[in-house]
């Protein structure tokens, strides 16, 4: 027992209804208590879905387990009476779990053909989001895929893309402009749009792209050992890891095709790749190696996410963008050793493994980081940090579900990234400026920074946000964590460019503690900053 | 005068809906009660509701939290809360501790009030509050926490005739309430909730409660029973015609007789423009926050053709009056939600106010809607909220009217891949 305030991952339920809802003509069943189908609003808000989602739930109320009488029959009947699906996943929730009932039983008992139902009972105590979308997704997969002829000419099926994915359609957006360019068809994306369908045509692909660790890769496994389909697993995600994945379609799809008599595919000329197939298809390596950027060689960064984006994001910074790595973590448990293996000789220390912000939060505000790329929860403790912050992978945020064209992967997806990471850091000659002559005029914007509020419209419309919460949060440290400061002192901390006063302030009262100091004279001030060569 | 009119017909259905548990009520308790801290035995599906279908964001540390069970928790008899307890206390010195219950360790048959009993400290009481989504919905455990504050209500002597408001609702709008009552002649001896724990009112056999939000019934039917206080038996305040009936009633219980009717029709004209949007448009309000009735109430009587009124719960009693008012009216308690859409389809409402699960998809389908949790964050009570209310109704009208015309086939298209 722990107490939580803030969970990074969803629970197996939310992983469950992630691939159902991505997928055409399928229905989860909640056999859960009122209220557990609060999963509808992530879908029906997040992705502003303007039809129902397929998921119903069939009520388990205190009464019913009093008088023995289960409701699943006679939901799954009007589910199917009204909706028609191919398939109905019936799930139950944590509470329901407890009670080890016979879902299967149950849902016999309904008439409908069992083929078009699944019973998918997982642990919801020891089974979580992402654990819980990749297994049924390959449940799905070897249930329906069946062996059939291969496509005469390339293709390629899109695997692990899935409903509330991290800029899920940009990305799919992002490999289809590349396959395209190199002239490969598309066989199937599951299971984001697909249906039953679709997945018995899985096999007739010549390869599998299963660019998430954490959802897809399972069944793309499968395949590959059911039916020897090749598969790609890396995320193109930076310039050199997209050359090396377009390298590694072709040369696994020219195997296949050397074997089928297909002439090979070559890589065209880079251009062809950029959006107006003139052009340089990334900015970015001419961007890293501009003037402008040589001040990110001393900008130290923070990632914290999960499994694909941790590792890909701190390649890209330190590969691709020169930036200095301080430390990475990861909330998926399930595979720090895939994480820790990919980040070998990139991190300073330690892979940080942990699902409670809080810790994160700590080393975020011990380090202070001139970059932090996390979830929407690093987000949240940088701001009150006044930390620069990207969000790079779930649990993300309505601010995340923008309309336009922001893909992670492909070439496209290099100068996003870059050009997040330019706009969440402080700029380059400007900082030069107001390091060298102190506040260069731009005081005001402390203000401007401090006074921004915090809205908040990620699902819910609760948010009457406890902004005043935080205030007195800031008010309880300074009576007990910070040291006092002369008035002399603090005019001489103003000198101190605002973007860093915080960190100087915080880094001066460790000193004072550490010289035995009761308060922070100008004395103190001058020697700190001497002996930490501020 | 409780007695519902022979024909209020309530149609019951199965209860397969899109709503919210009893949880949800933290959302705003937390922030009502300035002093406390809601700590939820429960599990990651608890966290996930709080952080997601809520958006409810942690800057700091808020003052709710979940003792998180997990799989080695299962086996435990009873479960540790202690060094929760203390982590509580040491970062927020709560006033009160509120213990709320979900799912699972009810099915495990946890013994709530014991535990809750067992935790108590002289200076920082626990009390338990159900509210798991096995037995309640939405704003119904706003109805266990005001239960559990019952015993720090002190007892207020017989004598002085005084009214309690009962529910919670913002600093402004209780500021409202008791202006206009004292204006009135009425005594207030205050809100159960107040924004402080130590300072809940005094309730004895003199004090009239009067009801302000409709989720209260089982609080107040306690009140009754146990201090001897009479429950105010009216419409509740919202709208011209509720403020009317809510402040005569209130009135006629402190001996004060008052002709509120001119106060009423200025009210309507205030909102005349947006009436006659109103007038013969057909609503739909599907069950949500359990404010559906006063509602539908309201609408019906700025001229709305309210097609159906559904609420995951109705007490016969405590509803009496809005029920009445209802008359004729399609009214359904826990409504099936295919059925809905099959109506919904059918009848082609011109207005639906819905769940956030259900709003978009119902745009989508081509309907206008509201949100049923906007009149729950909205200053809407009493004669101060009689332009907001109106307003929440004909805004989606409006904005509906000035967007251009939507070719659906067009502007949906790839939208929602898993529908096409």
């Amino acid at each position: 027992m722990r107490l939580a305030f803030w969970l990074y991952e969803g629970t197996a339920l939310h992983g469950i209804s992630r691939v159902t809802n991505s997928m055409k003509r399928v229905h989860t069943v909640y056999h859960a208590p009122q209220g557990d189908d609060y999963i509808t609003a992530t879908y029906s808000m997040l992705e502003r879905t303007p039809d129902f989602p397929g998921l119903s739930i069939s009520v388990v109320r205190g009464r019913d387990l009093a008088q023995g009488v289960s409701r699943l029959p006679g939901t799954l009947q009007q589910v199917d009476h009204h909706y028609h699906p191919d398939l109905t996943v019936i799930a139950p929730s944590c509470s329901t779990a407890l009670l080890q009932e016979d879902l299967q039983q149950l849902t016999v008992h309904s008439g409908l053909p069992l083929e078009k139902t699944l019973v998918y009972a997982l642990n919801p105590f020891r089974v979580s989001e992402n654990e819980a979308a990749d297994g049924l997704f390959t449940e799905l997969v070897k249930r329906y895929a069946a062996p059939l002829e291969k496509t005469a000419l390339p293709s390629v099926n899109l695997l692990g893309f899935t409903s509330l994915g991290f800029h899920l359609r940009a990305n799919l957006t992002s490999l289809r402009r590349m396959l395209q360019t190199l002239g490969i068809a598309v066989n199937v994306v599951a299971p984001w749009g697909a249906g039953i369908e679709d997945l018995k045509k899985l096999p007739a692909a010549w390869l599998n792209i299963a660019p998430y660790r954490e959802i897809g890769l399972t069944a793309a496994e499968y395949l590959a050992e059911t039916f020897a389909m090749p598969a790609i697993y890396e995320a193109p995600i930076g310039v050199e890891p997209t050359l090396a994945w377009l390298r590694s379609v072709i040369e696994k799809l020219n195997k296949t095709g050397a074997e089928r008599g297909v002439p090979p595919i070559t890589l065209p000329k880079l251009s062809a790749f950029s959006l107006d197939g003139l052009s340089a298809p990334s900015g970015v390596p001419w961007f890293a190696r501009t003037a402008d950027m040589e001040s990110f060689s001393n900008k130290r960064a923070f990632v914290f996410g999960d499994a694909t984006h941790t590792v890909a994001i701190v390649k890209f910074l330190r590969d691709e963008l020169g930036m200095k790595i301080i430390g990475a973590g990861t909330y998926m448990e399930r595979h720090a050793d895939w994480v820790r293996k990919e980040l070998e000789g990139y991190l300073p220390g330690a892979l940080i493994v942990t699902d409670r912000f809080q810790d994160v939060a700590k080393i975020i505000d011990d380090e202070m980081p001139d970059l932090v790329c996390g979830t929407q929860m690093e987000r949240h403790s940088c701001r009150k940090l006044d930390v620069p912050c990207m969000v790079i992978c779930p649990p993300t945020h309505i601010e995340n579900h923008l309309l336009g064209y922001y893909p992670f992967f492909g070439f496209d997806g290099c100068d996003v990234i870059a050009d997040r990471v330019y706009l969440s850091c402080k700029l380059g000659l400007e900082k030069h400026l107001i390091d060298f002559f102190g506040d260069a005029g731009l005081e005001y914007e402390e203000n401007g920074v401090a006074a921004s509020p915090e809205v908040d419209l990620s699902t819910g419309n609760m948010h009457i946000e406890p902004e005043v919460e935080v205030e007195q949060e800031a008010a309880a440290v300074t009576e007990d964590g910070e040291m006092k400061w002369s008035d002399d002192a603090e005019t001489m901390l103003k000198k101190v460019p605002f973007f860093v006063r915080k960190k100087v302030r915080k880094n001066t009262d460790t000193f004072a503690r550490s010289i035995g100091a009761s308060i922070v004279t100008v004395d103190v001030f001058r020697k700190a900053k001497e002996s930490l060569g501020g | 005068m409780m007695q519902v009119s022979g024909d209020v017909q309530i149609i019951k259905e199965d209860n397969v809906t899109h709503s919210f548990c009893g949880l949800a009520c933290v959302g705003w308790m937390y922030q009502k009660i300035k002093d406390s801290f809601f700590l939820i035995l429960g599990t990651h599906t608890c966290a996930h509701f709080l952080q997601n279908a809520l958006g409810m964001m942690i800057f700091a540390k808020p003052r709710f939290g979940i003792a998180l069970m997990e799989e080695g928790d299962l086996s435990k008899n009873e479960p540790t809360l202690e060094e929760i307890i203390r982590e509580i206390k040491a970062d927020h010195n709560p006033s009160v501790i509120f213990l709320l219950s979900s799912c699972t360790p009810e099915v495990m048959k946890v013994d709530f009030k014991g535990l809750a009993h067992h935790l108590s400290t002289p200076d920082v009481p626990v009390l338990f509050v159900p509210a798991s989504g096995l037995v309640y919905n939405f704003t119904q455990a706003e109805d266990s926490v005001l239960h559990a504050l019952v015993p720090f209500c002190p007892v207020a002597p017989a004598g002085q005739k005084s009214v309690v408001f009962l529910g919670s609702v913002n600093d402004a709008t209780a500021d409202d309430l008791r202006a206009e009552a004292e204006e009135l002649g009425i005594h207030v001896a205050g809100f159960l909730p107040e924004s402080r724990f130590d300072n809940m009112p005094a309730i004895g056999p003199d004090t009239v409660l009067a009801p302000i939000q409709p989720y209260l019934s089982r609080v107040a039917v306690k009140l009754e029973r146990e201090r001897g206080a009479r429950v105010l038996h009216s419409l509740f305040p919202f709208g011209p015609d509720g403020s009317r009936v809510f402040w005569e009633d209130l009135a006629r219980e402190f001996g004060i007789t008052i002709d509120l009717r001119d106060r009423e029709k200025a009210a309507w004209e205030k909102i005349r423009t947006q009436t006659d949007l109103l007038k013969d448009k057909k609503v739909f309000l599907t069950a949500d926050t359990m404010m559906e009735l006063p509602l539908a109430r309201f609408l019906k009587s700025a001229g709305a053709d309210v097609v159906e009124c559904s609420s995951a719960y109705i007490n016969k009693k405590f509803h009496a009056r809005e029920l009445e008012a209802l008359a004729g009216i399609r009214v359904v308690e826990q409504p099936n939600f295919h059925r809905q859409l099959e109506d919904v389809k059918r009848i082609q409402p011109d207005l639906i106010v819905t769940s956030l699960m259900t709003a978009n998809p119902f745009a989508g389908h081509g309907f206008v809607v509201k949100w049923s949790m906007e009149f729950m964050l909205m200053p809407i009570h009493s004669w101060s909220g009689v332009i907001p209310l109106a307003n929440l109704f004909v805004s989606p009208l409006h904005r509906r009217s000035r967007l251009p015309a939507f070719d659906k086939e067009v502007w949906l298209e790839g939208v929602m891949p898993s529908a096409e």
